[in-house]
């Protein structure tokens, strides 16, 4: 194998991959990178097994071949050297990979690519093409939302199901559900229902950065696979098996009471009861004041025994009756943080039922949190 | 306004010896020491006598046996100090909401506010010192100043049985000449860096330079020379000792044997229990158990499980630990039967999706009707076991 690449792209290759390198793992090659070529080009890939990551990156390729190597310590490397072409080569039958780049030379003792795990490319199965900006906004309005612990797999995952041209994501934790939509081009051939790590999306997410091209979703005939194809970047994840719980009867299609306010002014007021919430028992307080003609108050507020109080009002339009509700300071945090747009509105019929937390503008995004039980 | 000297440090004189000298008047005047004298032993309390040969607490027992091979060894026996603690604290919350303790026989007051009921910040210290004598057989003594780091020096310069008390502007006169280790947060490394810079005395780091002490120590040197003149902003921990537990206790008129009653009892109490939680918007971690067996033997179980608040769940752990102690102790007959919660917290409980606080709501109503006609206006079925 010898190789002409330059030094900029791959850095940029190895730090693409690097998110899917084994960090515990009980099989040393996975913390390994696979280097080969491929078709006029450097392919690179990592694995954790859960998901795994290519790249492709232009190069010279003077003698085809593949090798593996330690993915930290290539990635060091590559990163502090200069701005030049690198010479990769690795001897016939030899165990090391050699690099050169300027009067700079190592060598690194390699791991024979015949033992990584194979590195699936989907094709064939299920396809759809999706919008890269609309992908990264409905992945970052549901994957906070999924579970973190194990205890039910499924719902560390982001449920995926298309109907017609929408395709649905959604996550839940027990405590909190949200619904992100996204409108396809084209519906596809047959409908779509999966559950995806939201750790996978996330990396995709990631990957997309500002791209603008379309991104491809494509799931295998078994449908245990799901496989996102960005230009020269490629991410295949395993499916999670089981059924996700039918949320659509968590969403309540009636209010009592509705209360529109600025998105900006509530994440100010949420995140300044946070700090005495954090000393408290972590619990952000909300009442509803209609108005009566003149505009209404959202009133947020929360109280740490040792610490001290704090209330803070905004003008709000409210509908319906005066209520109150109080919720987890994090949980509250988390859907302004992921809401967009100038206006917010919140839905509810209860103090100790679902707030419902809509964009005013935005048709396409839900998030139900369930409130915290308190005295008022 | 020159701040009154309204803080004081009450410590109970050697207070497990103190104790036990009250039953055992035959061992005053002699070199006592409660704790127990075996090899991985530590002396809890020495006596005064017992402290001229240099035992003092927290030592190895093997230790004080070098020390003071005559010394008299009792084991130590809680049960019978603490409701001679609970009085000592009882009678300090007579002057003040303020009161801090910071162990089971010491503690801070700040005695501002209550002057003109009870007079100045000395004489209150005189009053609590006769009443501790009157009310407990033991004796207090009393630091009395404008804090709580003078207070504490003063009260331990005052021992035994007596009281100083430091006049506001006088702190660091009163501190100088006092032994470094006097003061509290010098430890014993504190201790040697400071005397390898020739400071033996309090005084001597009061007068050493900010700078050095910055320089030897970080912030934790700032901090040291403000203590070393007698400055210190540490307020008394107000509230601390009040409401943080709530309990229910029924004493028999004829000791009780039948575990239907007691368990109705224990039902009835841990609804009342439930109410004043909800009255006051609490929930607690810890639920104990209290059973008295004739004469005065006392026993105490507690368990604590994640945040309870409603009757159903306080009276599940209740009646367990009930059934396990009462099996330990032979089914005897009871005198007192009580259920206490603590670790008190505001009440708040994060919802699942697809919940609904019916359970809360049961208890807010039950709550509710009671504090309108009474604790009896409403009952749960299985307390009227105890009702023949």
């Amino acid at each position: 194998m010898k190789v002409q690449v330059l030094q900029e792209n791959l850095q940029r290759g190895l730090s693409i991959v690097g998110r899917a390198v084994a960090t515990r793992s009980t099989l040393p090659i996975t913390a390994n990178v696979l280097l080969l070529t491929d078709n006029g080009r450097l392919k690179l890939a990592a694995t954790d097994l859960d998901i795994a990551i290519s790249a492709w990156v232009g190069a010279k390729i003077d003698e085809p071949g593949a090798t593996t190597v330690p993915s930290r310590l290539i990635a060091d490397f590559v990163a502090s050297l200069p701005a030049a072409t690198v010479n990769l080569e690795i001897p016939e039958r030899g165990r090391q990979v050699k690099l050169e780049c300027a009067r700079n030379e190592s060598t690194i003792n390699a791991m024979d690519a015949e033992d990584f795990p194979k590195i699936a490319t989907l094709a064939g199965g299920n396809a759809i093409e999706i919008d890269p900006k609309a992908l990264r906004k409905a992945i970052e309005r549901v994957e906070f939302a999924a579970a973190s612990d194990d205890s039910r797999p499924v719902l560390t995952g982001v449920h995926v199901r298309s109907e017609g041209t929408k395709l649905t994501f959604a996550s839940a934790d027990g405590f909190r559900l949200a619904v992100a939509d996204i409108e396809l081009a084209r519906a596809p051939e047959e409908p779509i229902e999966v559950v995806v790590p939201a750790r996978a999306l996330r990396e995709v997410s990631r990957l997309l950065g500002d791209a603008a091209e379309t991104v491809e979703m494509r799931l295998n005939t078994q449908k245990t696979q799901v496989q996102f194809t960005l230009t020269d970047v490629e991410l295949v994840a395993q499916l999670i098996q089981g059924t996700f719980p039918n949320y659509s009867q968590l969403i309540p299609s009636e209010y009592t009471t509705r209360v529109r306010v600025s998105l900006e002014e509530f994440r100010r007021e949420a995140r300044i009861a946070a700090i005495f919430a954090r000393d408290g028992s972590g619990i952000i307080r909300l009442e509803i004041f209609p108005g009566d003609g003149m505009p209404g108050r959202l009133k947020v507020s929360a109280r740490a025994d040792e610490i001290g109080n704090n209330e803070g009002e905004i003008d709000a339009s409210v509908e319906g009756d005066a209520s109150k509700i109080a919720f987890n300071s994090r949980y509250l945090q988390d859907v302004l943080g992921a809401l967009t747009g100038d206006e917010v509105a919140l839905e509810m019929t209860s103090p100790s039922s679902q707030g419902v937390f809509r964009p005013v503008a935005d048709e396409g995004y839900v998030h139900v949190v369930m409130p915290m039980f308190v005295q008022w | 306004m020159e701040p009154a000297p309204t803080v004081l440090h009450v410590d109970l004189d050697a207070f497990y010896v103190s104790m036990e000298l009250l039953r055992h008047p035959e061992l005053r005047g002699m070199p006592v020491i409660i704790g127990h004298p075996n090899a991985r032993g530590v002396v809890s309390t020495a006596s005064y006598e017992a402290r001229r040969f240099g035992v003092h607490s927290a030592m190895p027992s093997s230790t004080a046996r070098q020390l003071c091979p005559n010394a008299i060894w009792l084991p130590p026996d809680f049960s019978f100090y603490g409701p001679a603690s609970s009085a000592f604290h009882a009678i300090l919350r007579d002057f003040t909401p303020a009161v801090e303790p910071a162990g089971a026989d010491e503690a801070y007051l700040d005695v501002r506010g209550s002057e003109r009921l009870f007079g100045t910040g000395p004489e209150i210290a005189a009053t609590i010192r006769a009443r501790v004598r009157a009310e407990t057989g033991i004796t207090a003594s009393i630091g009395v100043s404008a804090n709580k780091l003078v207070s504490k020096v003063a009260s331990d310069a005052a021992k035994p049985d007596g009281m100083l008390v430091v006049s506001p502007g006088t702190e660091a006169a009163f501190l100088a000449p006092r032994k470094l280790r006097d003061l509290p947060m010098v430890g014993a490394r504190t201790a040697a860096v400071l005397e390898s810079l020739g400071v033996t005395t309090i005084g001597d780091l009061a007068a050493l330079p900010e700078s050095l002490l910055v320089a030897k120590f970080g912030n934790h040197g700032r901090e040291l020379r403000n203590r070393a003149h007698g400055r210190h902003a540490g307020r008394v921990a107000e509230g601390r000792g009040s409401a943080r537990s709530i309990s229910r206790e029924t004493t028999f008129g004829e000791d009780e044997s039948e575990a239907g009653r007691l368990r109705a009892i224990l039902r009835g109490q841990a609804e009342r229990i439930a109410t004043d939680l909800a009255n006051t918007g609490r929930s607690a971690r810890t639920v104990s158990l209290k059973l008295r067996f004739p004469p005065f033997e006392t026993i105490t179980r507690a368990r604590s499980e994640g945040p309870v608040d409603l009757a159903d769940d306080i009276y599940a752990t209740a009646v367990s630990l009930f059934d396990a102690a009462w099996a330990e102790n032979g089914r005897r007959p009871v005198r007192l039967i009580g259920v206490g919660v603590s670790g008190l917290q505001p009440r708040a409980r994060q919802l699942r999706l697809g919940e609904t606080p019916a359970r809360d709501a049961l208890a807010g109503t039950i709550a509710a009707v009671r504090e309108k006609f009474g604790d009896g206006s409403l009952m749960r079925a299985a307390e009227l076991g105890d009702r023949h």
